[in-house]
């Protein structure tokens, strides 16, 4: 069997950097195993604008984004294959993957990094009432559809949810000529980011309907009707029925990091985030196995998917010339109140680089508050936070100096603004 | 001419035709769905029961009793998926161990052996099921209780009948049928078919094709019954579960499927023909609370999919087989529960009382009952796997990632005889889009492949029923081409 340094599973956003900060580490005998045609992940279907501003200052396309990461990729000459699916990878480090050429094939990794992305939340989650014709499909599928391969799903659409890739299909929709009636949103605020609600919902006239949800769903081979209902504490109210005709149903109601892979392995998962519990280093619980990108928390931009997997690009390097765990004490992060989860799980502050780098999302839609960082009795940092909301992901970093004498559990909590 | 036409493609026109197929008989099953076994059959509880439950004396006692027995062998012979896992039916109180004490009496009178059916005591019954409820005091424990994949075990007797000689044609409803002196003849909306036998065996809609023959003979009602099916990863029981049965059925049931998934139902009510698929959130609130009474520690954040389907409730409360007053009109309808179960051994009495008794059909002798299923790789060493990518490419090439089903597998499924034709049945087949992500990822991919293999282009490819094709139109617009 085939021993490699570093497997990297996925050549999105997430692979490449990660891959790329691997090789600028020293670390050159990679091999990066994708399952598309070609390298980019997500990116590449997500031909609107709203990429790179972060780390390119610029505002790129999604395959734009991806093509300058690529570049660096190739130009270091790195392995890879792509129509290569991994269909497992155990504990200790052993991948087998597959592809038309050279069949199925079993490697191991000192290192492994899996960055396989998301997939999206379907109807079967969400328990839909009423017929179950066809035409219902997620937003992403018909994205991939749309984008890829130059078909219409449907020309009289509804979106159910209001995550970013339906309100960005809503207005790619309408642009190719179909009419889509509105957005319905079970919650009181929007899934999706606030500049995408704006530009692709406002701007086309696209009602959103924020704390209904479609209580029927009737159609005999294909969709034809669907029934949206307003609700209260998620109950459906009596009279507030509104029917609209329809030919498509599409739905934006979430990412769930994919995980097949890593369950098999042992991997522990978080309940909340549904992606692997990891620390600093963004390794997980076994021993020479990172996850980054979409595969550790779902991303809502591209920039932070590329900081944090050049961090745990760079931490495998370390691990593998070292080959030993992080060393010290290690502290939990928690979730405190008005916090709905924190990446990493844990920190190892004695093995911490330069800074700590922490993503945190809120547990609803906050104006003026202090975002407040203890450990024990302690206050490490306080930040002035303007507006903060589910949909958008926080990004803290901490220097070093701050954390090396803690001993407690890093704390985070949503305060009243003093 | 044919000699048998049989209307239906569910469990029992399948069974019925692979019988055709080991005499010398010209048969033709007409299905008026795009895909075979798409009504009915696919959507109930996918129990093989022992034939404890139904009256003694019935139709339903007798061949429930025969066909399960007749089903292992069958699956062996076909490669259809089976497991004797086992069942209990759980009681709660003093009257419902009256009623299992009831079962048992009733289970030996049907026919079931001493040591195919057992009264359990408490200790026994959560030592084998952790997760019982804690109020279930005694089980009628029924060891050769089995779980089976009805579509596949459907697939498997068409696709056998079909190797040996029997046709089948889809997308064909049968509209009228004319009697004429010693044969039929059959319409469909672009053929008529002559035929000397026919076959009702088409489920919900039996009284409809009873009734262009032999005008009220009988009413069927849809009843129908709603599901929960859970995550593979959630490990309830091992075991059938059902609560002690009321005048409304067998009750909510925990079914352990063949695939791994838990299914938690079916609910019980009679409902309109446009209904009869439907679930509702009162359904679904009912198999949520009546659950809790026998089984504990149930996920229900883990609910992966809905279903419903329809039981065909006859007027005449049991099974009806036979032949009519009109000679060579042969009824096999109502089969509600345990329909699925009886399969092989009605259809051996249907072929061999009612046909070859009354007509002159020589028995088949190249007849093969061997039937392999689409090869599932995932079930395969990485050396099994790879002897097969040596012969074949394809099946280096994974199309789902969450069932890893490859494309020779999905090519495969849609060659074979009573192949694939939409992106449903690939999935029915195959299991390609039936993971967690629902074919989000897949789904685009499997309809390439359909495309190409049927020789249609992409906008003809069909999801499921005849006017489910997937994507609408071409654009013009911007794509992101690949080179
Ligand atoms: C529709 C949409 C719109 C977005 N819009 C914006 C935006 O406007 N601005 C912005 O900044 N961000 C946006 N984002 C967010 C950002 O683009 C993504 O979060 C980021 O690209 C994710 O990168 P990733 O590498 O983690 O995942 P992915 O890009 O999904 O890459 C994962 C890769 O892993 C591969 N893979 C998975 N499993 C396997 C396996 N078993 N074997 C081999 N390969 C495998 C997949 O094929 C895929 O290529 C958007 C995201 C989406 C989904
Ligand atoms: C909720 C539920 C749970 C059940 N659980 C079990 C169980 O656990 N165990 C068990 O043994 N049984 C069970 N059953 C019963 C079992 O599913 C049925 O008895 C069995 O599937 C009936 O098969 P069939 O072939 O008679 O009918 P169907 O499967 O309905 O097939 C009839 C076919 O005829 C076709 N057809 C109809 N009209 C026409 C026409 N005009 N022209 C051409 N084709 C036509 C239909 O399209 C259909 O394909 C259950 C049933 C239900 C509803």
């Amino acid at each position: 069997m085939r021993e490699y340094e570093a497997i990297v599973i996925g050549g999105g956003s997430a692979g490449l950097a990660a891959s790329v900060a691997l090789h600028n580490e020293g670390v050159t005998d990679i091999l990066l195993l994708e399952r598309d045609q070609e390298l980019g992940g997500i990116l590449n279907q997500c031909i609107h604008n709203g990429f790179g501003l972060k780390v390119f200052k610029e505002e790129l396309t999604g395959p734009e984004y991806a093509e300058r990461y690529k570049d660096i990729f190739v130009e270091k000459n790195i392995p890879y294959k792509t129509n290569t699916m991994v269909i497992s990878c155990d504990k200790n480090r052993i991948v087998e993957y597959a592809n038309k050429d050279e069949g199925f094939v079993k490697i191991k990794g000192k290192a492994i990094i899996m960055t396989t992305g998301c997939y999206e939340r379907n109807a079967g989650a969400i328990q839909l009432p009423g017929d179950r014709p066809s035409g219902i499909i997620t937003a992403g599928t018909a994205q991939k559809y749309l984008n890829m391969d130059g078909y219409l799903v449907g020309k009289k659409v509804f979106i159910l949810g209001s995550g970013d890739i339906g309100l960005i299909m809503a207005r790619r929709m309408t642009l190719e000529g179909a009419e889509v009636l509105g957005v319905a949103e079970i919650m009181p605020y929007s899934g999706g980011l606030n500049r995408n609600i704006v530009q692709c919902l406002d701007d086309y006239n696209i009602p959103l309907y924020l704390n209904h949800t479609i209580t029927s769903i009737k159609g005999k081979d294909h969709i034809e009707q669907i029934v949206l209902q307003e609700v209260k504490d998620f109950i459906p109210i009596k009279g507030t029925e509104k029917t609209f005709d329809v030919d498509t149903l599409l739905l934006s109601i979430g990412l769930i990091p994919e995980q097949s892979l890593a369950e098999k392995a042992g991997i522990i998962l978080h309940s909340k985030t549904k992606g692997p519990m990891v620390d600093e280093s963004y390794q997980t619980n076994i021993d020479g196995i990172f996850a980054c990108g979409n595969a550790l928390h779902v991303h809502d931009l591209v920039d932070f998917v590329s900081t944090e997997s050049e961090r745990a690009g760079k931490a495998a390097a370390q691990y593998i010339k070292r080959s030993d765990k992080n060393v010290g004490l290690s502290v939990n992060t928690i979730a405190n109140k008005g916090i709905s989860y924190i990446v990493p799980q844990t920190i190892h502050p004695k093995s911490i680089e330069q800074n700590l780098e922490l993503f945190l999302r809120v547990d609803g839609v906050y104006q003026d508050m202090d975002l407040v960082i203890k450990s024990g009795e302690k206050e490490i940092k306080r930040y002035k936070k303007r507006h903060l909301a589910p949909a958008e992901m926080e990004r803290i970093i901490i220097p070093k100096q701050w954390l090396v004498d803690i001993n407690h559990d890093l704390e985070i909590s949503l305060e009243a603004m003093k | 001419m044919f000699d048998v036409i049989i209307i239906g493609s569910g469990i029992s026109g399948a069974c019925i035709a692979r019988e055709c197929a080991k005499y010398q008989m010209n048969t033709l099953v007409l299905e008026k769905n795009i895909d075979v076994a798409s009504e009915t059959t696919l959507a109930n509880s996918a129990i093989i029961h022992a034939g404890h439950d139904p009256l003694v004396g019935s139709l339903k006692a007798k061949f429930n009793i025969i066909g399960s027995r007749m089903y292992e062998q069958m699956s062996k012979e076909l490669d259809i998926p089976y497991l004797k896992n086992g069942g209990m039916v759980v009681a709660t109180n003093e009257e419902e161990i009256d009623h299992i004490k009831m079962l048992y009496d009733r289970g030996l009178a049907n026919g079931l052996k001493k040591d195919e059916i057992a009264l359990m005591e408490q200790a026994k019954v959560r030592q084998l099921e952790p997760n019982i409820s804690d109020d279930v005091l005694m089980a009628l424990y029924l060891p050769t209780t089995a779980i089976t994949y009805p579509m596949e075990a459907a697939i498997a007797n068409l696709e056998n009948a079909m190797d040996n000689g029997v046709q089948l044609q889809t997308d064909a409803e049968v509209i009228d049928i004319k009697k004429n002196e010693n044969y039929f003849e059959v319409y469909t909306s672009d053929k008529v078919y002559k035929t000397k036998y026919i076959i009702n065996a088409a489920g919900l809609y039996a009284e409809k094709i009873s009734d262009m023959v032999v005008p009220n003979y009988f009413k069927i009602t849809p009843r129908r019954g709603e599901y929960l099916v859970l995550d593979k990863d959630v490990h309830v029981v091992s075991h059938v579960i059902y609560p002690v049965p009321s005048k409304k059925g067998k009750g909510i049931l925990a079914t352990p499927q063949y695939h791994g998934n838990l299914l938690l139902g079916p609910t019980s009510e009679f409902v309109q023909f446009d209904e009869m698929k439907q679930t509702s959130s009162k359904g679904l609130n009912d198999i949520k609370n009546n659950i809790k009474k026998s089984v504990k520690n149930i996920p229900f954040n883990k609910v992966i999919r809905t279903f419903a389907g329809s039981r065909p409730t006859p007027s005449t409360k049991d099974f009806i087989i036979e032949e009519t007053m009109v000679k060579g009109f042969i009824n096999v309808a109502g089969i509600e529960s345990p329909g699925l179960s009886a399969a092989p051994a009605y259809a051996e009495y249907v072929v061999e009382e009612l046909l070859v008794k009354n007509g002159d059909f020589k028995p088949n002798t190249s007849f093969n009952p061997i039937r392999k299923r689409v090869n599932r790789m995932n079930e395969l060493s990485i050396d099994e796997k790879n002897i097969l990518f040596k012969k074949n490419h394809t099946y280096g090439e994974i199309i789902c990632r969450c069932e890893q089903v490859t494309k020779g597998e999905i090519i495969d499924s849609i060659t074979r005889n009573a192949g694939a034709k939409t992106v449903v049945g690939v999935k029915h087949r195959t299991r390609a889009g039936a993971g967690r992500c629902q074919s989000g990822f897949c789904q685009v991919e499997v309809s390439k492949i359909l495309a190409e293999y049927m020789h249609i282009p992409l906008e003809n490819v069909l999801y499921q029923g005849k006017h489910s094709n997937i994507v609408k139109e071409k654009t013009k617009g911007e794509t992101n081409e690949r080179i």
